[in-house]
């Protein structure tokens, strides 16, 4: 297991406060950078995320090109609220209408890949309550200042808002500690070195996102690493500890069914890579049960597994993007070399 | 006096197009906790602000206030101070990330004062955007220990410790857009606690409760007969006491302000009150004593200041109504060192000292044009006469 990995490519956002250095590296690479905030019904904190990154990121210090919002159908004022503070703002089943319609923050994040311009995109979570333009430079910074990190993933302490306006010092990550961590000690124990896998605050460059498939729904984060993992390796990637983030808190149930999403995904990825056989099919239905009047009654969540394929595949893409047309076998040892 | 009345409401669209700046100060500020006494990574925070905004010195005096100058054309003119306090009412363990909206933003303390300070920390980019030199050096201070307990000990510190004169100053307060204070009561805050020394056994059942205790204090006060004039009153304002419906209470406190235009009244009446405190803890036989823990003297420009005709004329420019009444502020401190002030608020609001404060966005704008036609007149000469 290479374990040097985690004291080489672990950084403190500290590291990249010097935002005018940063902008320079944009500018001599000559690259443009791309921030896509995907959303559901978060009418309370997109404006602030939107804000402080408009503020900070594109008057203050010219570090990001453009603020992208894919909405998943909010039925609350989101995008309406996005918009009035300047953010591009899509439905994601506006974009490559063409295509059969899905649900979910992968989708969100797939499509973007269509409509940003960005050869860096940077995909935070749209319910940050202490939002800071750290997330945001903190994770482009290792992009930028060193040549061999393609993407660059979020960690921190994540204090949990509870009742009232009351915070919660530690907790969170369960989901991450009871089934991510024991899945990656089993079968990647390089990964466990990555501190917070799920964690929705990542940056990576262009061409690597376009050549892997992105999952609908929960199991984006997990297969975003597993495949730039299998892809090119542990080390063109890089954490930043972002200190901390205050969010909403889920209840267990909605876990469950995050976790159930995940473990289909990382099985699913396991399949393909060819370290285990699957000798049935997953059944799609996570069943939980509650208490109705006087019985318990199932809850059914249902999950399908719909991945999108890398998108690079798409021919809209392709034009939009004018990639060249080359064999599937041509990509592979494309990515290959990339290693 | 007429040229820059006319420029502000051009000044309101094009500080309106700061927005994004405005509200990210407000939000950075008004989200790291500053009660009373603990205000230091928030007055870091404003220092680091006011250097990354590029202002020509940003140092602190030796009480630690936070204070940013930008310098102006005419080195013999006299500064024009604009002053915020930090701290807010609110203890630190309690949630200050703000929600922002379409129209309002939300959150602990947003009125009272990270509006004030976020504001204060954004003039210098405002003065850019607008190309707005001044005669006078502008200095911006954030000013420590304002309320309560504080007692304004940071901006009584830096006016004490300032060696040379001042022009005039602008105190910036979130609300109510349109009010204009140019003058300060004289004020004593005071607390009373009724401590009873516990007793085991049955004595515990007959001992005095002190909220009860405290009640009689409250009666005693409200039957004093205060002057109609000079206008004088007492605000009994805070109450506490008691663990549980069936415990006598053995500690109770009291928290009240004596307000009066002139200072000799409010002395007096504090004597009044000293001698029914005497008199109740000699009666009931237990510890009860007052304590004053702030005290304002009473200071005023007139009606017919040219700052105060001035900054009513700068309000009615942006089509606002001016709305004067008293202040317990920064202000009196200005006026109390013969420094023509006056205290503005910025924009509309409410649930002022509760965890859910909300302010309006759109008002603040005007709010902001105002401070700026102010500084603009006062640069002019207005205080100088």
């Amino acid at each position: 297991m290479n374990s040097n990995w985690l004291k080489k490519n672990t950084f403190h956002h500290s590291a990249f406060k010097d935002i005018d250095r940063l902008v320079e590296e944009k500018k001599r690479k000559n690259i443009k950078i791309s921030l896509c905030l995907p959303t559901l019904n978060e009418e309370k904190t997109i404006a602030k995320e939107i804000i402080i990154m408009k503020s900070e990121l594109m008057s203050r210090f010219q570090l990001l090109d453009e603020i992208v919002v894919i909405d998943s159908g909010s039925t609350d004022r989101t995008m309406e609220i996005a918009s009035s503070y300047g953010a591009d703002v899509y439905k994601a089943d506006d974009i490559l209408p063409k295509l059969e319609k899905f649900k979910g923050k992968g989708e969100n994040l797939w499509k973007a890949l269509y409509i940003t311009k960005g050869d860096i995109i940077v995909y935070l979570d749209a319910d940050i309550k202490n939002i800071h333009h750290r997330f945001v430079y903190a994770l482009v910074g290792p992009l930028l200042l060193f040549d061999n990190i393609k993407y660059c993933k979020g960690f921190y302490d994540r204090p949990i808002v509870t009742g009232k306006n009351k915070i919660r010092p530690t907790g969170g990550g369960r989901v991450t500690e009871l089934v991510i961590r024991p899945l990656f000690s089993l079968f990647f124990p390089e990964l466990t070195q990555i501190l917070q896998p799920l964690s929705g605050e990542y940056a990576g460059y262009r061409e690597l996102f376009e050549k892997i498939p992105f999952p609908i729904g929960y199991g984006i984060e997990t297969s975003i690493i597993l495949d730039i993992y299998e892809k090119w390796g542990l080390d063109v990637i890089a954490q930043v500890d972002l200190e901390r983030r205050v969010h909403r808190n889920q209840d267990t149930k909605s876990l469950g069914k995050m976790s159930f999403v995940i473990l289909k995904t990382f099985c699913n990825r396991l399949e393909k890579i060819g370290i285990a056989e699957l000798k049935k099919d997953f059944f799609n239905e996570m069943i939980q049960y509650k208490l109705g009047k006087d019985e318990y009654q199932p809850d059914i969540y249902k999950d399908k597994g719909s991945e999108r394929p890398p998108i690079i595949e798409i021919p809209e893409y392709r034009e939009k993007f004018k990639v060249p047309k080359c064999t599937p076998a041509l990509e592979r040892l494309d990515m290959k070399s990339a290693r | 006096m007429e040229k820059y009345l006319d420029k502000l409401p051009s000044f309101v669209e094009a500080i309106k197009s700061m927005k994004e700046t405005i509200i990210a100060n407000i939000v950075f500020i008004g989200q790291i906790p500053a009660p009373t006494f603990k205000e230091k990574r928030r007055t870091d925070f404003f220092m680091e602000r006011l250097a990354e905004f590029q202002v020509d010195e940003c140092t602190t005096d030796g009480y630690r206030n936070p204070i940013g100058i930008i310098r102006g054309n005419s080195p013999s003119k006299p500064p024009i101070f604009v002053v915020a306090h930090i701290d807010t009412v609110f203890e630190s363990d309690i949630d200050h990330n703000y929600t922002v909206k379409k129209k309002t933003i939300k959150g602990a303390g947003i009125l009272d004062n990270s509006l004030g300070v976020g504001v204060l920390a954004s003039l210098p980019e405002i003065f850019r955007k607008l190309d707005l030199c001044f005669e006078s050096d502008i200095v911006l201070a954030g000013v420590i220990q304002s309320l309560g307990r504080g007692n304004l000990r940071g901006i009584r510190h830096l006016l004490k410790t300032w060696d040379t004169p001042i022009r005039g100053a602008i105190c910036l307060e979130g609300v109510e857009l349109g009010r204009l204070n140019y003058y300060s009561e004289g004020m004593v805050r005071c607390e009373v606690e009724c401590n009873i020394s516990s007793a085991p056994g049955l004595l515990q059942r007959f001992r005095p409760n002190a909220i009860l205790i405290l009640n009689e204090v409250i009666n005693q006060i409200m039957e004093l007969r205060l002057p109609q004039r000079p206008r004088s009153k007492i605000i009994i304002g805070k109450i506490s006491g008691g663990f549980k419906h069936g415990i006598i209470p053995f500690y109770a406190k009291l928290g009240f302000e004596i307000q009066s235009d002139l200072d000799k009244i409010v002395k007096s009446i504090y004597n009044d009150i000293s001698d029914i405190i005497d008199d109740i803890r000699h009666q009931y036989e237990v510890e009860l004593k007052l304590k004053t823990i702030s005290n304002l003297n009473a200071a005023s420009l007139k009606y017919n200041h040219p700052l105060v005709k001035c900054s009513g004329a700068v309000i009615e420019s942006l089509g606002l109504k001016p709305i004067s009444a008293p202040s317990e502020s920064e202000l009196s401190i200005f006026l109390a060192h013969k420094i023509p002030a006056v205290t503005l608020g910025i924009t509309l609001g409410e649930n002022i000292h509760l965890e859910n404060s909300m302010m309006e966005i759109e008002p603040m704008y005007k709010g902001i044009a105002q401070i700026i036609g102010v500084i603009m007149a006062i640069d002019k000469g207005v205080c100088d006469e």
